[in-house]
């Protein structure tokens, strides 16, 4: 196995798994009534009465 | 050292517009954001103010609403909190009501209703130095008396006028307990409601205050029955007994409140307001022309055209600067890892090629909310949501649907959390699932890729704008019938009365247009850093694996005679094909083959199902590697006006043809590509079945839209 390739896949392997840990976020933001983010938005609401 | 407890609880309500948040900031202290439109304030803020003589109060900032009658659950919230009916929460014991000091009589329609509450009250006349200018005269004292002698304070809290009047005001109301005049009901209206309060006691055993049993006698679509637990059965006759009541009196009891708090406000503002001559006159005149039933909406589409054909014309050369950058700089990286080739395609047709591809629009983006900044802040953009609900109102949704649809042309999220303001759930449904159609700030690099490469070269800069515009509003010209078809035949929402706030005409300020510019810029570089920079990784990752290292001796036997140029081409052309993405493509390209998608567009849509803008630093990677070292050197704009189709019936002709290039950007502003967005409308609509709903319908009006669209253009103008 190459240096090369060793490189390729921790930085793939790093971008998928950070994806991953922000859709997780972005989820359990949501069940907490708040903005799921990615809109840049600073809209922050309570949860629904 | 924390803060002692605070002496007294202060209440700040008032219309939408009235600087209400501004005199919040410059009461407290504390830094909050002020907009415009129903959705901004939608929690609750509170700060700690110091009225100057040893005491502190916790004042907190309502959201804005116009009446008391209001039942969205932002308004709810205020009329509870007055009431004193959230749970922890302290009654307050003095309400500050901010006024429009240049539109009194409407914003003390407000003040009449609070009357009922019981409550001290200070009525502050904010943006007192706009009433000047328009050459109003204002006597408060007489105000002030004919207001049951509660403090009446003129204030400009944009300019910090006025606010230690304010604090000294709401000190002595405390002091005083001074109470806004009830309003005096003619008999027949008197005795309804004393009757109603008597049936809610002997049906549910509860008190209803007076102000409680006026909204169960004047509002259609009140939630306080429900609140009260009052049987339906019972409470439908008590309710239509006591509006019959109101009826012989001579009034409409639908239209009763105002007609009766307005008569009284007109009799109390009588010699209380001067008018002289100022600047009121030139914004009804502008008004007249931008407002107009036929002009204002050809206006509006002129200053749209306008718009756009300013962002492509001033943003070509930054871009092109840009553009060179990104060239330069994989001139320098490329040869610096000659000796690790994979990572040397990672990081120039992968990275560059796909993050580069994706920041050459950011001029364009810089631009565009410099011209949306300019709009908003002197006042148009709510001149042009004015036109646009006239649009809305024909399709049947609820007036208040227009600020998510119009929030929706930045983006889908806010749009649907602003959906709360409205009231009726079935409309609050019926806005959730259209906001999606309105043309997000996401797609607007994809149409600016396809008219930058197609469109402008092909037809001049002026259809380069109109395509622009017809591509914003090809979402609304499919969300209109399909609002009509929900809220007319499915949901069957009725319609509903609705205020919208007119400001007055002002310069924008330079500094608030340039701090929104920067953060629009600032989360599309930081997007570009972070979602497409390790989406792109991925796409990259995708199109170079496996690597079969017998396809260079394949290409060569099947070319013996051909240059080495266009053997490393064909050579990289050949790797991509077998790649996971490049089969994948090719598996599904089928499906979008009546659209005119080849399999590299196919894989450009597919990929961008989490996030729309992903299509451009996908064509980006896919094209990079796919063309070798020519492309490389080149634009990804150039790489796909080269692009041809390799067999079939259309073997020889452009891929992005005219009307392939159409169905694309059709079908990105109708298909409901964007992860978040359909997450949050599940959130919004309490389940998953209205955002599958969506999805679902959003992809195939998509698909069908952009085939048809391809078939009928191939046909008129077929490609060269």
């Amino acid at each position: 196995m190459s240096l090369d390739f060793v490189l390729v896949c921790a930085f793939v392997g790093a971008a998928t798994g950070w994806l991953v840990r922000r859709w997780i976020a972005a989820a359990r933001r949501r069940k907490e009534g708040g903005c799921a983010g990615g809109c840049g938005c600073a809209t922050k609401v309570g949860k629904k009465g | 050292m924390s803060d002692p407890a605070p002496n007294l609880a202060v209440a700040l309500v008032g219309n939408p517009n009235t600087g209400k948040s501004t005199l919040f900031n410059a009461l407290t202290g504390l830094r909050q954001r002020v907009g415009n439109y129903p959705g901004v304030t939608v929690a609750r803020k509170s700060g700690l103010c110091d009225l100057g003589d040893g005491r502190k109060v916790e004042l907190v900032d309502l959201p804005g609403l116009y009446s008391l009658a209001a039942a969205s659950p932002d308004e709810q919230v205020v009329t509870d909190a007055l009431a004193g009916k959230i749970a922890g929460e302290r009654v307050p014991d003095v309400i500050v009501l901010v006024a429009d000091a240049t539109n009194l009589l409407r914003n003390l329609f407000l003040a009449s209703q609070l009357a009922e509450l019981g409550r001290p009250a200070v009525l502050v006349l904010n943006q007192a130095d706009v009433a000047r200018e328009q050459g109003l005269r204002i006597d408060t004292a007489q105000l002030s008396a004919r207001l049951g002698g509660i403090p009446v304070v003129l204030a400009s809290a944009w300019k910090g006028e006025g606010v230690a009047d304010v604090r000294r005001a709401i000190a002595r109301a405390a002091d005083e307990r001074r109470l806004l005049p009830p309003v005096v009901w003619p008999a027949n209206i008197a005795a309804a409601l004393a009757e109603l309060t008597r049936a809610v006691a002997a049906d549910t055993g509860s008190a209803v205050s007076s102000a409680e049993a006026q909204r169960l006698l004047f509002d259609t679509n009140a939630t306080l029955p429900e609140r009260l637990g009052w049987d339906k059965e019972r409470r439908d006759p008590a309710i239509r007994a006591a509006r019959e009541q109101v009826r012989r009196s001579g009034y409409n009891p639908l239209a009763a409140e105002p007609l009766v708090h307005y008569e009284r406000l007109r009799k109390a503002l009588e010699d209380v307001v001067t008018e002289g001559t100022g600047r009121a006159g030139r914004t009804a005149a502008v008004d007249r022309l931008l407002l107009h039933r036929v002009l204002g909406p050809i206006l509006f589409l002129g200053i749209m055209l306008g718009m756009f054909a300013s962002v492509f014309w001033l943003a070509k050369f930054p871009m092109g600067w840009i553009q060179a950058g990104v060239d330069a700089l994989k001139g320098v990286v490329g040869p610096s890892l000659d000796a690790t080739p994979m990572l040397q395609s990672l990081v120039t047709d992968g990275l560059l090629g796909g993050v580069g591809a994706f920041l050459v629009f950011l001029p364009q983006i810089l631009i565009l909310f410099l011209f949306v900044g300019l709009l908003e802040d002197s006042g148009y953009m709510a001149r042009a949501a004015f036109i646009m609900d006239r649009l809305f109102s024909w399709c049947g949704l609820n007036g208040k649907s227009f600020v998510p649809m119009l929030s929706g042309f930045a983006c889908a999220i806010p749009g649907l959390l602003s959906t709360r303001t409205i009231e009726d759930p079935k409309a609050r449904l019926a806005t959730a699932f259209v906001v999606p159609f309105m043309s997000c700030s996401a797609r607007f690099p994809v149409y600016a890729l396809m008219c930058a490469a197609f469109i402008g070269p092909l037809y001049g800069p002026g259809w380069e704008s109109a395509v622009m515009v017809g591509m914003h509003c090809v979402g609304l010209l499919f969300a209109v019938p399909t609002a009509f078809v929900l809220t007319r035949l499915v949901l069957k929402v009725k319609p509903q009365p609705f205020v919208l706030e007119l400001p007055r005409y002002q310069l924008p300020k330079p500094r608030d247009v340039l701090w929104r510019m920067w953060q629009n810029a600032a989360e599309f570089i930081s997007k570009a850093g972070t979602v497409i920079f390790a989406i792109t990784l991925i796409v990259w990752a995708l199109s170079y694996f496996p690597r079969d290292p017998g396809v260079a001796d394949r290409v060569r036997a099947a070319e013996p005679t051909a240059s080495a140029e266009v053997l490393a081409a064909r050579t990289q052309a050949a790797y991509i094909e077998q790649s996971w993405m490049g089969r994948f493509g090719k598996a599904v390209q089928p499906v979008f083959d009546p659209c005119g998608f080849d399999w590299k567009i196919t894989v450009g849509v597919l990929a961008s199902f989490p996030a729309r803008e992903v299509i451009v630093s996908t064509l980006g990677v896919t094209y990079s590697v796919g063309e070798g070292a020519e492309a490389d050197s080149g634009h990804l704009q150039q790489a796909m006006r080269d692009a041809k189709w390799s067999a079939g019936p259309r073997a020889g002709t452009p891929i992005f043809s005219l009307a392939a290039v159409l169905a694309l950007m059709v079908f990105f502003a109708l298909c409901s590509q964007c992860g978040p967005t359909v997450a949050t409308l599940a959130q919004e609509t309490g389940g998953w079945r209205w955002a599958v709903g969506s999805f679902l319908y959003m992809t195939a009006l998509a698909w069908i839209v952009a085939a048809l669209v391809y078939q009928l253009v191939s046909r008129l103008a077929p490609p060269a």
